[in-house]
């Protein structure tokens, strides 16, 4: 029993070896390990179909692995998935409020299927719906709230009963920026708490803020880190030329000793220093660039560089490639 | 408990904000029980008020009938709309959750039928205060039965509107077979035979037993049959909502 303590109390938030899931003939995870650390914001990012929300509810215990295991804080996410689900919250990618409902009863009443006393879960909504101003809207239907407001009620609910990890699935999905700010906002106040996020988005600006991120994509992890060791990955700066005919200029590119990378924004370089490349480039290259831009590299560039692919093309089809491209 | 609690509580909640639905859940039996009653009694051999108090009983069974079921029917709503997952991904036992639906659609249905029970002094039955007692057990159980029916059925379900289409092609014949609207007295043997196997059936001749004292089936086998047919059909929506892989 001794043991058993110490075995939850030290182990990470959450920890994943050796997953796969398998649906059919589909591999959609392909041996995951990984451990997120307590007190940290954790994004999975990647393109959609990547697996992210597959792991996602492996760890949030809505789904089963075929092979290998999940923990939640120590618990099995399997066989002990109502102690992960006593500590944890979650806000799903799809909107989940009961909209008949006032705001404040939406609260009240998954307070009380977390446990909670009738008080206590009165008192608990109160709270929250101050914290997350929430107030002026606590009588009103949930069906009538604007869509950010309804996040932040599920981001509420998710909070009622004071989770030690929250997970968000591409929870700002389709809202403003105004929204967006707002929503994530609270969210790190919670992180600030001493909370656990687990998320999943592929907005990369979503990820930019977590401590670290997991870039995911045909099941597997392609990287992890802190947003600056993966773009340290990249190394130096990024080099984007919108050119007449960008595959053209990749191709002259190649030949000439670069490896150009295709993506909707334009041909993309990755060099130790751009802006000496630069000059040589734009005297030389057959055809005419439009358009030359150098920065620091995004996650954007670093997805781009391990697959090929743009991220938030989204719909995992490879970008164009010049034939005879490396793989 | 205190998941079960919630699952009612977010039920009876729900029933509040939506009350109309109790009015127009009153119109079909209200419907049965004068225009049927009125017309088909003229022509029967038991005379005007003794048809009508023969299917008063049948029609107190209607109502309860397809208001849970229709109850049960929001479970497969919330499911469409992703409401469901929010509560199955509460650490609530899976039994609670089943038992809690069951119980607040038997709720959900004694609303209306209370309302028809008030109409009893003005079709002239008057009932002695034992048989009262003995009809209004007899409707909970017959609500928590067609609950539990419901809810195990609608768990299985995910389209709001495939459900209705099965729940009507399975609900009009249980309820013609019941006897709830004519003796099956002389009826073919088959459908006596069909009659036996449903639950409806013994709920019925159980609230008509209390009010004419007059039973079709020993009262102890129809109690027991009811008592079956709750724990299976309970156990088997606990299931259900414990597989979960989809949720």
């Amino acid at each position: 029993m001794a043991e058993d303590k110490a075995r939850i109390s030290d182990a990470p938030a959450l920890e994943a070896r050796g997953l796969h899931k398998r649906y059919g003939a589909v591999h959609a995870l392909r041996g995951i390990d990984l451990a997120v650390w307590r007190g940290e914001m954790f994004a999975l990012l990647g393109p959609n179909g990547a697996g992210k929300t597959t792991l996602f509810s492996i760890f949030a215990t809505l789904l089963k692995p075929s092979e290998g295991t999940a923990h939640v804080l120590g618990f099995d996410s399997v066989r002990e998935r109502v102690a992960v689900r006593q500590r944890m919250g979650i806000v799903f990618q799809e909107p989940a409020l009961e909209g008949k409902l006032s705001v404040r009863d939406n609260l009240y009443l998954m307070g009380l299927f977390y446990g909670l006393s009738s008080r206590a879960a009165r008192t608990r909504s109160a709270e929250l719906l101050v914290t997350l101003g929430l107030e002026d809207v606590s009588t009103r239907e949930a069906q009538k709230l604007s869509g950010g407001q309804k996040r932040r009620v599920e981001l509420a609910r998710a909070l009622v009963a004071t989770p030690e990890v929250l997970f968000l699935d591409e929870a700002t999905l389709g809202l403003d920026v105004d929204a967006r700010r707002l929503f994530w906002a609270e969210v790190r106040r919670y992180v600030g708490a001493g909370g656990t996020v687990f998320l999943t988005t592929h907005y990369m600006d979503e990820a930019e803020p977590a401590d670290r991120i997991a870039l995911i994509d045909h099941g597997q992890i392609l990287a992890l880190g802190s947003p600056q060791e993966l773009k340290n990955r990249v190394g130096g700066g990024v080099l984007l030329l919108a050119t007449d005919d960008d595959t053209q200029a990749a191709a002259w590119l190649r030949e000439h000793g670069h490896q150009p990378e295709l993506s909707a924004r334009g041909v993309l370089l990755v060099e130790s220093e751009p802006a000496a490349v630069l000059p040589d480039v734009l005297a030389h290259l057959p055809v005419r660039t439009r358009r030359a831009e150098v920065h620091e590299p995004s996650l954007e560039d670093v997805f781009l560089k391990l697959t090929g692919r743009a991220l938030e093309d989204g719909n995992g089809k490879p970008a164009p490639r010049v034939p005879g491209g490396q793989p | 408990m205190r998941g079960l609690f919630a699952v009612i509580m977010l039920d009876l909640k729900r029933l509040w904000v939506d009350r109309v639905r109790l009015v127009s859940s009153l119109i079909q039996p209200l419907l049965y029980l004068f225009v049927l009653g009125s017309g088909l009694g003229a022509s029967s051999r038991m005379g005007g008020s003794g048809y009508l108090h023969y299917i008063y009983p049948g029609v107190l069974g209607l109502s309860l009938l397809f208001s849970s079921v229709f109850a049960a029917m929001l479970i497969v709503f919330d499911r469409q709309i992703g409401f469901l997952k929010a509560v199955l991904v509460a650490p609530v036992p899976r039994v609670a959750i089943a038992l809690g639906k069951v119980l607040s659609g038997a709720i959900q249905a004694l609303v209306p039928a209370t309302i028809l029970l008030l109409l009893l002094p003005l079709l002239g039955m008057d009932l002695s205060l034992l048989s009262l007692l003995e009809l209004i057990g007899t409707m909970i159980l017959a609500a928590v039965t067609f609950s539990a029916l419901g809810v195990a059925t609608a768990a299985r379900f995910r389209s709001t509107t495939v459900f209705p289409i099965i729940g009507n092609a399975v609900l009009l014949p249980m309820f013609f077979l019941s006897g709830a609207l004519y003796p099956l007295d002389s009826a073919p043997t088959w459908l006596r035979w069909l009659a036996r196997i449903d639950p409806v059936a013994y709920a019925v001749d159980l609230m008509r037993g209390a009010i004419l004292d007059r039973y079709a089936y020993p009262p102890l086998l129809s109690l027991a049959v009811l008592l079956g047919f709750i724990g299976v059909l309970t156990w088997l929506a606990t299931r259900v909502f414990a597989a979960g892989e989809d949720t």
